[in-house]
């Protein structure tokens, strides 16, 4: 596949932007102790994936994203479903969601390092907490979006409860379900970078503290770069299946990388 | 009306059931009272707070950490936005990158910050504006590239100059956009300033919650996260105000 | 009497996109139209009949040929030629009221306030929309929308008016009002107009002249001088004989093509 002009020209600013790094930094004009330059950020990466150290530190962070983000889909899904269903249910446990909701995640960190100590489990119930109101708030509004008509046969068809979810509201609410799960996880990733950049010593995040605290600043621009890349990958992969699973690729992104 | 009030009433003794679960818990040792203070303990310390005044300086430094930076990066933001909004070229060169950019999360920045700047104030503020400046940017590209081709030729044959198209047409046709970015990048300006807070030893709510954790106070900790959920909610909703001012047009009855 | 054409178009042709994958959407169309003419141009959909009345507007440039208003050739859009768009919905400002919608054109023309007010409460007068002055056009019915527009463009004070099919998707009570309203108001003006449409007995019913198009590519194939006095009715003017014999002469024509 030839790249197609519009790849061609979007290259045109970060390579000529990349020159410019290297270039002033050889001259002398960059600073090397804060901007280091390109090609030894290339090198430290190379170190860094040839000693396996930046991939150890890309899965704990994935491990974390991950399981955090799988706790609020469960959550997440299954309080949607059933609020979705009955709006007066929903009505009197709405206000207190509201309440909960405008908590900055972060603001638990504290929490839940009190709670579980360093480690996987405290970064993972913060991006839980993180993750659970998009998915939460979307599954409702899917699930009520519903033509009513298809609840109306599924009730004719006489199909209990369970049926119904697996036949009817989640093949039916699918569409708007995953973009909610698409917006999710990328706040997933964001939430674990941050708990790791503010105390949890493992991951990307503490990875970039740490070469930043001893004055490594190629270590610390390579790991930046490999993680815009992770985001961006994460970022079109999501964005090739939701297309592929829910029909109309329902575009999200304008909401930004809400945490 | 009977019904509205019946849902208030039902809404409030959920929340009371849950709170009161929680108070018993606590009062009973169910629940570990080091790492869940009932909510009356946390009630009465954030209470304390108000009373002797500890709580102003930190919320007030937090906020306005919160705004400084949102602000300067929600100007920013719709200036570069409509710059490249309104230029194809300058799409075609800057979006590709942008998007690479987005998805980065803006707390993988702060070691960057930190080696420039410091632990300081402004290293804090850069990070911030950093943070929240994407959703106003690329509301702003999404709102000034999508001026309707019709409002567009209303324009030409009305003979606007460039400066009205684009303080009458392009300007409010995006507004909608941006409004919805900006209220996005004050949550984001929110959320990295506790982050900052936290990182840097910076006076705020951030770092007291921090320290209270550290030092076991967990009333306080509770307390902290309270005010700053209160913080949250009511900036949300303060934009919010303001985009139904604005976009009064958008809502009404037929 | 001979009066000298207001506007002049002379062999004008016009194609989208170039070398081998260029398409013809009109060619050789000659006309003119004295001051104070209404001409209606009538075909079918596709026959470039909306290209043409952007070409008169400077909204595009002509391929081949030349449009002359006034003398002077056409190439960019003047406040003298105000253009009424088909779709109302999107060619008002959603965001202003209706007042402020009209005082769009004004500002444009940098009259100032009070003067503004002035005017603009002079045309709500006018095109009876006093009472709708502070809603928005959302609000409005169709036809309620396409008065604003009417509005709009008297404000700038235009000699020619073009219209593109303003009234086509309104109602016939509707459209009716609109019609009277519309030749009144040129008449009485004493503007030119250019007004677009899909529908024969609106052209005959509106025009001084009729120009019909025929598609693949736009080109001229009929054109006839209706001949009706005016003030015209809707009852009478439509059962008048040379009203019935014009429709019968540009319908088969149209389906000839």
């Amino acid at each position: 596949m030839r790249p197609s002009r519009r790849t061609l020209r979007g290259l045109v600013i970060p390579i000529v932007l990349f020159i410019a790094w290297e270039a002033g930094s050889r001259a002398g004009i960059l600073p090397m102790d804060t901007m280091s330059r390109p090609s030894d950020i290339a090198s430290a990466a190379h170190t860094g994936f040839a000693d396996g150290s930046i991939l150890l530190a890309t899965w704990e962070t994935c491990e974390a994203a991950f399981t955090g983000f799988a706790i609020a889909a469960v959550i997440g899904l299954l309080a949607g479903i059933v609020l979705g269903l009955t709006p007066r249910l929903e009505r009197i446990v709405g206000p207190t969601v509201d309440a909960l909701r405008p908590i900055p995640a972060v603001a638990l960190i504290p929490l839940a390092l009190m709670l579980f100590g360093f480690g996987l489990r405290m970064e993972a119930s913060v991006i839980a907490f993180a993750c659970v109101w998009p998915i939460l708030i979307v599954t409702i509004a899917a699930v009520r979006g519903i033509e009513p008509r298809l609840l109306e046969v599924a009730r004719a068809l006489e199909m209990s409860f369970f049926a119904r979810v697996l036949k009817i509201i989640v093949p039916a609410a699918l569409g708007r379900i995953v973009v909610g799960l698409r917006l999710a996880l990328g706040i997933a990733l964001i939430v674990a970078v941050t708990v790791e950049i503010v105390l949890n010593p493992r991951g990307l995040g503490h990875g970039m503290m740490g070469a930043q605290q001893s004055l490594r600043p190629e270590l610390m621009y390579a790991q930046l770069l490999w993680l815009a890349l992770i985001g961006w990958l994460l970022n079109r992969l999501t964005l090739f299946l939701a297309a592929h699973w829910a029909g109309g690729a329902i575009d999200v992104d304008r909401a930004g990388p809400a945490l | 009306m009977t019904r509205r009030l019946a849902t208030i009433a039902g809404a409030l003794a959920f929340v009371a059931l849950l709170l009161g679960a929680w108070q018993l818990g606590a009062l009973y040792g169910a629940i570990s009272p080091i790492f869940f203070p009932s909510p009356v303990r946390t009630l009465e310390e954030l209470a304390k707070q108000v009373a002797d005044g500890r709580l102003w300086q930190p919320l007030g430094a937090t906020t306005m950490r919160m705004l400084w930076g949102w602000f300067a990066a929600s100007i920013a933001g719709v200036v570069i936005g409509a710059a490249i909004g309104l230029s194809r070229t300058a799409r075609e060169y800057l979006e590709p990158m942008l998007e690479f950019l987005r998805p980065l999360p803006a707390s993988a920045v702060i070691p960057v910050a930190v080696s420039f700047l410091g632990l300081s104030t402004q290293m804090s503020t850069a990070v911030i504006a950093f943070g929240s400046i994407w959703p106003v940017l690329l509301a702003a590209v999404h709102g000034f590239a999508t001026v309707d081709p019709q409002l567009a030729e209303v324009s030409s044959s009305l003979c606007l100059t460039r400066w009205q198209r684009l303080w009458k047409i392009a300007l409010p046709s995006a507004m909608p956009d941006i409004l919805a970015g900006v209220r996005v990048g004050l949550g984001i300006a929110l959320i990295l300033a506790v982050v900052t807070e936290m990182q840097a030893s910076l006076p705020g709510l951030g770092q007291n919650i921090l320290l209270a954790q550290r030092s076991f106070k967990s009333p306080e900790l509770y307390a902290g996260v309270v005010v700053l959920g209160m913080l949250g909610f009511i900036a949300n909703q303060l934009i919010l105000g303001i985009e139904r001012r604005l976009l009064r047009w958008r809502a009404l009855p037929e | 009497m001979i009066q000298a054409p207001v506007i002049e178009v002379r062999t004008v042709g016009m194609s989208f996109g170039n070398g081998t994958g260029a398409r013809a959407v009109l060619t050789d169309i000659s006309f003119d139209v004295v001051e104070g003419a209404f001409l209606c141009i009538v075909g079918p959909s596709g026959c470039g009949k909306t290209t043409l009345l952007r070409l008169l507007a400077g909204l595009l440039r002509t391929t081949t040929g030349v449009i002359r208003c006034h003398g002077e050739p056409v190439t960019v859009p003047s406040r003298d030629r105000a253009i009424i768009f088909q779709d109302y919905s999107k060619a008002l400002l959603p965001w202003r009221t209706v007042a402020n919608n009209v005082a769009l054109a004004l500002e444009a023309c940098g009259v100032e306030e009070p003067e503004r007010g002035a005017q603009v409460s002079a045309l709500l007068r006018t095109m009876g929309l006093t009472r709708a002055a502070d809603q928005y056009p959302s609000q409005l019915s169709g036809g309620m929308q396409q008065r604003v527009q009417i509005a709009r463009c008297l404000a700038q004070r235009p000699r020619i008016l073009l219209m593109d099919e303003p009234f086509g998707a309104l109602d016939a009570i509707t459209r009716q009002g609109l019609q009277d309203e519309v030749t009144r108001l040129a008449l009485e003006l004493g503007t030119t107009v250019v007004f677009i449409t899909h529908d024969l007995e609106e052209a005959i019913y509106l025009g001084d002249h009729v120009i019909v198009l025929a598609a693949n590519p736009g080109r001229i194939v009929e054109r006839i001088e209706v001949g009706i006095a005016r003030p015209r009715s809707q009852l009478a003017t439509r059962e008048d004989p040379r009203f019935l014999a014009h429709r019968h002469r540009l319908f088969d024509m149209l389906q000839d093509h």
